[in-house]
């Protein structure tokens, strides 16, 4: 018997311990300090409002506008497709599979750039892949697509097909719906493209049978 | 004074200490490996790459085998659970060279025959063999390691095997007392 | 940081290795429990030897506790363990089905290669029969895929599904798992028999 005493004693012990003691739930650090700031200073997440703004007109299925702002801001313009995850919120559980995929490109985007990017470098630095800034973010995305600037007197192709470009995604989408009017251009060669494609999601391990 | 803790000297580890050793297996494998323990899927790797290599047209075609190798990719018994069980066999050797026990035997009730015994053991493999594949997993695979992770699927199936086997087990007496 | 594997502090290969390792350290221990005796496995469903309950929930209940230790030393990350699936109506029918086969044959598959690594013939055609009802499953799948698809529930945890902390459910765990350890002693001395 006595090894069975043993065991009640430590067990029990043991047992009170973890039923008592809060849950770790933190979530790691993935990336170091130096590993933050090279992706930081490369800025490989900003994604441009043209390249945006093609996809969505084409209805690509590959990304999701994620709005970081609050939720007044967001039932005021949001564009479209996108689903709000206010920046207050984005460590909470229910958005964890949302942030941390592998199928999809989410863009964070808000007024400027300031939160998107908080809210990219709080996800890249937990790990996660395939999350994207909107470079200048609302303000920058009117002055760009909204409202495109005609080019001045000395133009070159590429500002003309800029142009055009823009002129067509805002009519695709300044009315609030997207119809099926596309731009007569594609978007313009040139426009930096966001660096990878979405890479697979490190599986979980499995086991069992 | 009649009441002795144990009555005799066993020749087994005591079996606290041994679910104490277990436990801590069981713990290394999660660490380390993110995984429980497990054996029946080892044999279902097994059945894969043989009938990959004897009957492979057949076997591109069978839902079965797609379904595997949509779960599973690179080659069948480049698995975690075929290089457990060969340790297990290792393992095992181990223990018995040590304690003496390597021997050839049947090992059956003296009131029932060898051959009786045998049988059975067949029988209750194949039952077991098509059990743990409903069930995904054996005794090692879902019950065992799934009290370490508190997985309902694991411990409802620990039910069912228990409950099966005490259902069953007035039917089988004669087999074991 | 745990899982080793899955965070890709080890290789791939480094983990298979390990597994060996591990698989040396599960055999060794089951055989020195006695777990290669179809006898004294047997022994749990007729009260003379009560083994196969000590050593389980022993190593489940280690296991479990020593886990969630790790995870409060911050040493393993829980999300990324294997939680094995729940397909319900698979699971209860499988259960029921290996039930019959432990009852009838003495050893479950892990059990039956520490028996056949120490020379037990009817560990041997218990493996046999293993591969038979795998191969029996694999070509007739057919017959059992809608059974085997039923009921999927992800992978729930009961402690979630009960609405209590990881802790509190161990803790409850260990209070039962003690308290059948205690009814094992006495149900042992009911019946007693030599030891296999």
């Amino acid at each position: 018997m006595k090894p069975l005493h043993y065991l009640t004693l430590i067990l029990m012990i043991l047992a009170l311990i973890i039923a008592l003691v809060p849950q770790n739930t933190t979530r790691p650090y993935k990336l170091t300090a130096l590993q933050m700031l090279t992706e930081i200073r490369a800025g490989t997440q900003f994604v441009s409002p043209d390249e945006v703004a093609d996809k969505i007109v084409k209805k690509d299925p590959s990304i999701q506008m994620i709005d970081v702002r609050n939720p007044r801001e967001f039932d005021m313009f949001s564009l479209p497709g996108a689903i709000n995850i206010p920046l207050q919120d984005i460590l909470s559980e229910t958005n964890f599979d949302l942030l941390n995929q592998g199928t999809k490109m989410n863009i964070f985007y808000s007024n400027g750039s300031t939160e998107a990017n908080e809210a990219w470098l709080l996800t890249r630095q937990l790990g996660y892949q395939n999350n994207y800034v909107l470079q200048g973010g609302l303000n920058y995305w009117m002055e760009t697509i909204l409202n495109p600037m005609p080019p001045g007197n000395v133009i070159s192709n590429d500002e003309i097909a800029r142009y055009d470009f823009r002129k067509a995604a805002s009519m695709a989408m300044g009315g609030g719906n997207i119809s099926a009017i596309a731009p007569s251009a594609a978007a313009p060669a040139g426009t930096p493209k966001p660096g990878v494609v979405p890479v697979q999601k490190k599986k979980k391990a499995s086991g069992g049978c | 004074m009649e009441k002795m803790n144990q009555p005799k000297k066993s020749r087994y580890l005591n079996p606290y200490i041994g679910g104490v050793l277990l436990g801590l297996v069981l713990l290394a494998a999660n660490f380390i490996s993110g995984r429980g323990l497990g054996a029946s899927g080892a044999i279902k790797s097994v059945v894969v790459a043989t009938t990959q290599t004897v009957a492979p047209k057949y076997a591109a075609r069978t839902k079965y085998f797609q379904e595997y190798h949509e779960e599973h990719s690179g080659p069948p018994l480049k698995n975690w659970l075929v290089f457990q069980m060969l340790g297990v066999i290792v393992g095992g050797f181990a223990s018995g060279a040590f304690a003496g026990r390597l021997k050839f035997k049947v090992e059956h009730s003296p009131e029932i025959t060898s051959r009786r015994r045998l049988v059975f053991a067949l029988l209750g493999g194949i039952f077991f063999g098509v059990g743990s594949q409903l069930g995904r997993g054996c005794t090692s695979g879902s019950a065992l390691s799934g009290i370490a992770v508190i997985s309902f699927g694991g411990i409802i199936t620990m039910m069912a095997i228990f409950g099966g086997a005490y259902a069953l087990a007035w039917f089988f007496r004669k087999n074991w007392i | 940081m745990g899982p080793l594997a899955v965070n890709d502090i080890i290789s791939p290969n480094t983990n298979f290795f390990l597994a060996f390792v591990i698989g040396i350290g599960f055999g060794f221990v089951l055989e020195q429990s006695g777990f290669s005796s179809s006898r004294k496995l047997a022994g749990l469903f007729y009260g003379y030897d009560m083994v196969v309950l000590k050593v389980f929930f022993t190593g489940g209940v280690t296991a479990m506790l020593g886990l969630l230790f790790f995870s409060l030393f911050g040493w393993v990350d829980l999300n990324l363990v294997y939680v094995n699936p729940t397909f319900l109506t698979s699971a209860i029918v499988g259960g029921l089905i290996m039930g019959a086969g432990f009852i009838m044959g003495g050893f479950c598959p892990g059990t039956s290669f520490c028996g056949a690594a120490i020379g037990k013939l009817d560990a041997m055609i218990f493996i046999l029969g293993l591969f038979i009802g795998v191969y029996f499953f694999a070509f007739g799948y057919p017959m059992f895929e809608t059974l085997y698809k039923s009921a999927p529930m992800s992978s729930p945890k009961i402690s979630t599904m009960l609405n209590l902390s990881d802790g509190v459910f161990a803790f409850i765990l260990v209070v039962v798992a003690l308290g059948m350890f205690y009814l094992a002693e006495w149900v042992e001395k009911k019946f007693p028999r030599e030891e296999y």
